[in-house]
């Protein structure tokens, strides 16, 4: 069995991706993680700055490729998809081909495709979703979501521009903005499309007010690592997407 | 003859080792003016040790590529005097052998050609011979790797007989290799019986074929 | 007899043309390749073929009951084994 370990490539000013995944993931009854991460230096999230980011993308692999991790998490959703549809299968892709040609066996996944692999897997069609981005920037991650084949009705962009700032986002505004959506006919809600605005807390909360699955970019991660390791998808007090192999007594 | 299905598309890439990528990209980029078009970066995770290395890709045409690896910090092995980055042979072993492993890229025409002869005699590695075979015009020059690199152009289309007098041979040679005593002269004749077998039927089945399509 | 085939091709014509101009060959088809037979050897001269180095020494597609005796820049001759 051993230790899983996961390999985290952030934008360096996140702090967020490496206090909620360990948090998460540390909550398996059975299984243990080790996480390590690799940083592309961003400020504030521009088109200018992301595309530097992404140009980053090699001198992370390496790094982590040489921490032996199990498992990959390219852990920048609106990196992936301010760029356009279909930009997740593609980095992956490249990531992949990087790890296969220096012979490494770890998996590969990223939080925008994290995000999409999740909602298809609780059959949402039809979605409501908060963001901490510029119009914009929220706008790009609407239509990337929709571009998957899922119909976001209704959303909300918060307006942060400085990264920093964006992790200090209190989760009261975050669940107000929920609140404040039309859910009438959503299958979910991802309460925080954005891997630095915290929500970890809010998950299960927003879940029993809204009676609605809902998600988030980070538990959306931690069931695309779940299930990319093979493992028991069974982590408590973050929704029932992480519940997906619970047993069925255990979810009353 | 097998009735599989042939679907493959091709040289996904062929690969070389490279100690100096530097000249690899002049010679291929710069002077033949094929593209780069792909590269990884990465390192030896498996469990052998390894150096980093980076894998890139000229485009060769049709989407074919042509990749070299290089290794940082690796030197090149002992051998020699002959040979290339890649295999390295002693003074005794014959020029036809070492000549016969090497890559023959195409061109459509003798202005094509002719062209890329211009642009290897412009360089460090001008062309060191131009042959015309069978139905074939070849010129050649070694990369700064030491492969040799042939550009080729045909002088003519290939002929249906000619498919059937390849397939003809590649039966003869199985047969031939597995029998005592392999040599040209077995071949020859094992090739005669082998026309006397097929070539009239083939014939046949040819002449069909065009009365159908001249219809 | 010596029998010795040649592939109908372009390049490989005339070397049939001049193998013929010997009244004691005979040539007929077996499929696509001629079948070039005589009683004695068979010699047939390069220069008069005109053809190239390539094309001369590949120009032999098969040899029945016969060896190639001679076969360089000046001629190819085939005796019956």
């Amino acid at each position: 069995m051993g230790i899983h370990r996961i390999g985290l490539v952030v934008p360096s000013s996140n702090v967020t991706v490496e206090t909620e995944m360990p948090t998460l993931l540390n909550r398996h009854a059975d299984e243990q993680f080790s996480f390590h991460s690799s940083r592309m230096r961003m400020q504030a999230v521009s088109p200018e700055q992301l595309r530097a980011m992404n140009a980053q993308r090699e001198r992370c692999i390496l790094e982590l490729g040489d921490a032996g991790v199990d498992a990959i998490l390219y852990a920048c959703l609106v990196a992936l998809m301010s760029v356009g549809p279909g930009e997740h299968q593609r980095v992956e892709g490249l990531v992949a081909e990087q790890l296969a040609a220096g012979g490494s066996d770890a998996v590969v996944r990223s939080s925008a495709g994290a995000l999409v692999e999740a909602l298809h897997a609780i059959d949402a069609k039809r979605i409501v979703l908060v963001t901490p981005y510029m119009r914009p920037l929220a706008e790009q991650v609407v239509a990337y979501i929709e571009a998957e084949g899922i119909q976001v009705s209704d959303w909300r962009a918060l307006e942060v521009a400085d990264n920093a700032e964006v992790g200090c986002i209190p989760g009261d505004r975050v669940m107000d903005a929920a609140r404040s959506l039309d859910r009438t006919g959503a299958d979910a809600l991802v309460i925080s499309a954005c891997v630095q605005m915290p929500s970890l807390d809010l998950v299960q909360a927003a879940e029993d007010e809204f009676e609605l699955p809902v998600l988030s970019a980070a538990t959306a991660g931690v069931y695309s690592l779940l299930r990319a390791l093979g493992l028991p998808v069974d982590i408590p007090g973050a929704g029932g997407l992480l519940r997906a192999d619970a047993p069925a007594a255990a979810l009353q | 003859m097998s009735e599989q299905k042939h679907t493959v598309k091709g040289v996904d890439h062929v690969a070389y080792p490279t100690f100096d990528p530097a000249a690899t990209v002049k010679f291929y980029r710069d002077v033949l003016g094929f593209p780069v078009v792909h590269s990884i970066c990465a390192a030896g995770w498996g469990p052998e040790k390894h150096p980093d290395f980076i894998h890139f890709f000229f485009d060769i045409g049709n989407d074919d590529r042509l990749a070299f690896f290089y290794y940082f910090g690796l030197e090149p092995f002992d051998g020699g005097p002959q040979g290339d980055s890649y295999s390295r042979f002693t003074e005794d072993v014959p020029i036809f052998f070492i000549r016969s492993r090497h890559l023959a890229i195409h061109v459509d025409s003798e202005d094509d050609l002719m062209e890329y002869r211009r642009r290897l005699d412009g360089s460090e590695w001008p062309v060191e011979m131009q042959i015309q075979h069978e139905t074939i015009e070849s010129i050649y020059t070694h990369d700064p790797n030491g492969y040799m690199i042939e550009i080729t152009r045909a002088l003519r289309p290939v002929t249906p007989q000619e498919d059937l007098d390849a397939n003809i041979t590649i039966d003869a040679l199985v047969d031939v290799v597995s029998g005592p005593e392999p040599s040209m002269a077995a071949l020859l004749t094992r090739k005669a019986e082998l026309i006397v077998e097929r070539a009239e039927a083939w014939q046949q089945k040819q002449d069909e074929k065009e009365m159908v399509s001249n219809r | 007899m010596t029998t010795l085939f040649v592939l109908d091709v372009p390049e490989n014509t005339p070397i049939a043309a001049v193998a013929g101009q010997d009244p004691a060959v005979m040539i007929d088809r077996v499929g696509p390749y001629y079948r070039i037979v005589s009683d004695a050897p068979i010699v047939i001269d390069r220069r008069a073929t005109k053809a190239r180095h390539a094309v001369w020494y590949s120009s032999v597609a098969g040899l029945h009951r016969s060896r190639i005796t001679q076969w360089d820049k000046d001629a190819m001759r085939i005796e019956p084994r």
